[in-house]
């Protein structure tokens, strides 16, 4: 027979809540799985529960399950409950992929023997999770004893020497546990305290224990834990907040996720590749000009310089890129995170187009009118910053626009170097109704359209056109001699309201 | 501990505030230069407590009956005195880099000692200049904690988190003045949220917990904060004391702050108001004070009044005359050069004042005059009559005239060389006069009632294809007599 749990994420009608994916069927089954004997050493089968997910198993996958339990192939380093979790996770994966009869189970890897093959990989000096022995005493002992030389050398080798049987090196009160838990539960005298760990308690220690272990992991870089563990590593615990982490993932592509606990360097990308991935990222906004697919792997791409603390040049080349193509999309969420994290980044002076993002930042500041920051940013400026091509035009464009010279700011507007054309595009028609405004009032009776065209910078008198129509001034357009005349005497204060409308505070998200 | 403790009976006969505070203060005074060694000497951390409250009991004068609370109160507030002592000392004597966090950090101890002291409603409200000291203190404390941060680990700080989204914060950067600013708003608190009768109440506290939350936050560079203290005190306005029935100290740098949150958010009739009361209250010796409140209020009246400083005005101020002098000539001799000159040295200092952005738009009151001498120079025709038809050209020719000297950027770009023949910047700068609205304040007796009209600088229109501008016959030049 199966034990219940291994059914529970197949059936969906037998949990409370349909489990959508693997991780929380894991964590909602704990609360069953120890009270009930593992398969292969309880003779009686569990009660109702067996009767409830009645499943006819095909009898591998019962071999299978009967070889995991089997006390000879129990890891010493594993605790039981993990190679459990795995088990079922196998288990139901497949049975969820209907694979179940088409895996070769007799020659599958055990759960044990594959989470010692994920273990490898990294090389890690795992935590060995006290709670797994059920035995509190000892776990604490454990935790106390933790940097002592012998142990540790102790659980480098079980967890390195993966071709040695780990049995003869188990510490002591790890012998019990290689025993199954059936007899556990008939020798031991502590059977009270391990049924309140099964009942309540023992889900949040599993998941704290989960984390810690995860924690750990993280902190410890792969090749780090060939040394032996020294006194300055047991004396700092490894935290979320320290180190970086070292990535050891290959793809180039890799989705965004808020992180929620710390980094896996499985999925973290080391600087190689990122480099690699940056390279491909830019071919590849070159050929689809696909922005959210792009934001998204930029952000990916980041979280990965961040996590692994990297603050290179490099870090400097993707925060531009990544603000530069956000500006061309006009994502202005996206441009003010990377612009505030560039500033960071230029004061550390690590390269990069300090000068280009300084322009972009006037123009930004004068397209949110936000004179407070405007102030912050002259009062920073070196002279030398000052006499650069690209904020030089910048800090012309927001005087003209002080003194309300429209002539040379719609110059200047034609002819801004690099990306500025972008920020500017986004108050450009403001600035425009202003002028237009200005013209109505100063101008009797009437001026030619060209003027106005050629006054506000734009292509042509069909778009200045429009743009006067588009603004309900169609009636003030005369067409006189062969010339289309705007009729300021009449206009007047026409155009008032949408230019006061256009200088409505401007808010932004992320906004600096 | 017996000084300390005589002091502070003789404050409390006295029922005077000042001499209470100054028991408390970090700094002695110049008549008892070892006041603080004294103090320190006096006892050691194992006995500090049962000390205090010993000599405060034994100093007691027998006739005065104090309950227990109150020396339980300054028994705590002169234990954290103590150890803030011993931590100012060792900051001033040490011979290496001096601890100013540690400081800190114990003074926070005091100011928490004594808010406790207010909030259990031991401490009554006579004794609020302790509170003021506690928290003017904090504040300079904090000050120089942060600047011992800055210069010890100069730069950015980078996030070490692995949780961070991006690499790098400016956060921490004024770790301790944050903290401060948030002890001097419980300060605050204690003083709005004081219930009792006004002759009993803490509000008498309010404003100046208010200006040391504004100073604290004006150099934090969050003066966005500063707008919810105000509205705050005008939520509570009804049952406060009237702002006159304050002490003038209090009165003086509060209006000041007004006017310059004000001016920072280009209310300038408001500015105006609160900078010029500000102005006639401020204590005449207080130099460094009236320089402060002219920095803002000049500036104001430029734009309010078209007003400009007189020499004389600004006689008693060097710093103020060599800040102002030359912007001042430039717009009353009408010299657009001067006056990009005078800006443009200017700028790092009036950057830093945030002056920079109000007193460019003085270029438009300096192109007013300049028009204006255009306009007078112009020939009468019989009847005594000014000519109000002007050409372009010679408007041109004026804002030229100025220019051929200086070695301006910017706006004469295209005007060189193709004189006469492209005047359409002249002409937006001709529209602008007509078109730009600014406040006119006109007071009619001083200080009695201020009228803000909004008129243009310059009353006309531009016949483009006439290439002149038909100035009005009343008034061109509104405010200026003309």
């Amino acid at each position: 027979m199966i034990p219940r749990s291994i059914s529970d994420p197949i059936d969906p009608t037998s949990l409370p809540t349909p489990s959508h994916g693997a991780f929380t069927s894991v964590s909602a089954r704990r609360a069953f799985v120890r009270p009930i004997p593992a398969l292969s050493s309880t003779p009686s089968p569990p009660p109702s529960a067996a009767e409830k997910a009645k499943r006819d198993w095909p009898e591998s996958v019962r071999h299978y399950v009967q070889r995991a339990f089997a006390t000879e192939n129990t890891v010493a380093s594993i605790p039981r409950q993990e190679m459990e979790i795995k088990l079922k996770k196998i288990i139901s994966n497949s049975a969820e992929n209907n694979t179940l009869g088409t895996i070769d189970w007799a020659k599958l890897p055990l759960p044990q023997q594959m989470i010692l093959e994920e273990r490898a990989r990294p090389a890690l000096i795992s935590a060995n999770p006290p709670w797994g022995t059920g035995l509190e005493p000892l776990s604490l002992q454990e935790t106390n004893v933790k940097s002592t030389d012998t142990l540790s050398k102790k659980r480098k080798s079980s967890e390195l020497d993966l071709s040695q049987n780990g049995q003869e090196k188990v510490p002591p009160w790890r012998i019990a546990n290689p025993h199954n838990v059936f007899e556990d539960r008939i020798t031991y005298p502590d059977k009270r305290q391990r049924g309140d760990v099964a009942g309540k308690g023992s889900s949040k220690s599993h998941h704290n224990l989960a984390n810690r272990k995860k924690r750990f992991e993280d902190g410890q870089p792969g090749y780090l834990s060939q040394q032996p563990f020294s006194p300055s590593k047991a004396s700092t615990p490894p935290d979320v907040d320290q180190g970086p982490v070292i990535g050891r993932s290959q793809d180039l592509e890799k989705r965004y996720f808020r992180l929620t606990s710390a980094p896996n360097p499985d999925t973290v990308r080391p600087l190689p590749v990122l480099e690699k991935t940056l390279d491909f990222l830019k071919r590849k906004w070159k050929k689809e000009n696909n922005y959210s697919y792009i934001c998204d792997q930029f952000k990916s791409l980041r979280q990965d310089l961040t996590v692994q603390h990297i603050k290179t040049e490099f870090t400097v080349s993707v925060y531009e890129i990544h603000a530069r193509i956000a500006l061309e999309k006009g994502d202005l969420g996206e441009y003010n995170q990377c612009q505030t994290q560039l500033r960071a980044l230029y004061s550390q002076h690590l390269g990069g187009h300090p000068e280009e993002f300084k322009a972009y930042r006037i123009l930004y500041f004068i397209h949110t009118s936000n004179r407070t920051d405007m102030n912050d940013v002259l009062a920073d400026l070196t002279p030398t910053e000052k006499r650069d091509p690209a904020v030089k035009h910048a800090l012309d464009a927001r005087s003209t626009l002080a003194l309300g010279n429209y002539h040379r700011f719609f110059q200047l507007y034609l002819d801004t170097p690099n990306m500025g054309a972008y920020l500017m595009d986004m108050f450009v028609a403001r600035e425009r109704l202003n002028a237009l405004s200005n013209i109505c009032i100063s101008y009797k009776p009437d001026v030619k359209l060209r003027f106005f065209t050629e006054e506000l910078g734009f292509e042509s008198d069909d778009e200045s056109a429009r743009f006067i129509c588009d603004h309900g001034g169609q009636s003030f357009l005369e067409e006189r001699d062969g010339e289309v005349r705007l009729l300021t005497g009449k206009a007047l204060r026409f155009f008032e309201t949408a230019r006061n409308t256009a200088f409505k505070k401007v808010d932004i998200k992320g906004q600096i | 501990m017996e000084v300390l403790c005589r002091e502070f009976w003789h404050a409390n006969q006295e029922g005077s505030g000042p001499l209470l505070a100054a028991t408390i203060s970090p700094i002695a005074p110049p008549s008892y230069l070892n006041r603080l060694d004294a103090i320190h000497r006096d006892t050691d951390a194992a006995s500090i407590n049962r000390d205090i409250s010993y000599s405060l009991t034994k100093t007691a004068n027998a006739a005065i009956q104090y309950p227990n609370p109150e020396i339980t109160t300054w028994t705590e507030i002169y234990s954290a005195y103590w150890y803030a002592i011993g931590a100012i000392l060792a900051a001033e004597h040490t011979t290496t880099r001096p601890d100013w966090t540690k400081v800190y950090e114990a003074w926070k101890d005091v100011a928490n000692t004594v808010i406790k002291g207010y909030s259990s409603g031991v401490l009554e409200n006579w004794t609020l200049p302790v509170l003021y000291t506690a928290g003017k203190h904090l504040r300079t404390f904090a000050i120089k904690a942060d600047e011992n941060v800055q210069a010890s680990e100069n730069g950015t700080n980078f996030n070490v988190g692995g949780l961070q989204e991006d690499i790098a914060g400016d956060f921490g950067k004024n770790e301790k003045l944050e903290d401060a600013a948030r002890v001097i708003n419980r300060m605050f608190t204690l003083c709005i949220s004081d219930r009792a009768p006004l002759e009993e109440s803490r509000k008498w506290g309010l404003y100046y917990t208010t200006n040391l939350l504004f100073k604290t936050y004006f150099k934090l560079n969050s003066i966005g904060l500063s707008k919810n203290i105000l509205r705050a005190l005008s939520a509570s306005r009804t049952d406060m004391p009237a702002l006159e029935s304050f002490p003038q100290p209090h009165i003086v740098t509060f209006k000041y702050y007004v006017g310059v949150i004000r001016f920072l958010e280009e209310d300038y009739a408001q500015a105006e108001e609160n900078l010029t009361s500000a102005w006639h209250m401020c204590h005449r010796s207080a130099t460094r004070n009236i320089e402060l409140i002219l920095s803002y209020l000049i500036p104001t009246l430029l734009l309010t009044r078209q007003q400009l400083p007189s020499p004389r005005l600004l006689s008693p101020y060097p710093r103020l005359g060599s800040l102002f002098a030359p912007l001042t000539l430039a717009i009353r001799k009408g010299s657009l050069s001067a006056f990009d000159t005078a800006i443009a040295e200017g700028e790092h200092e009036f950057v830093k004042r945030r002056i920079y952005l109000t007193l460019e738009r003085g270029r438009d009151i300096c192109l007013r005059n300049l028009l204006r001498k255009v306009y007078l120079a112009g020939d009468l025709d019989e009847e005594g009559k000014r000519n109000t038809r002007i050409y372009i050209k010679d408007f041109a020719a004026a804002i030229r005239l100025g220019e051929s000297g200086g070695s301006r950027e910017g706006m004469d770009v295209e005007m060189e060389g193709s004189a006469g023949e492209n005047n359409d910047e002249v002409e937006c700068l001709v529209a602008n006069m007509i078109y730009k609205v600014t406040p006119f304040s006109t007071t009619f007796a001083p200080h009695v009632l201020t009228f803000v009209r909004h008129q243009n600088l310059m009353k006309g229109y531009i016949a483009r294809e006439r290439g002149i501008v038909v100035l009005s016959k009343n008034g061109a030049f509104p405010g200026t007599g003309i």
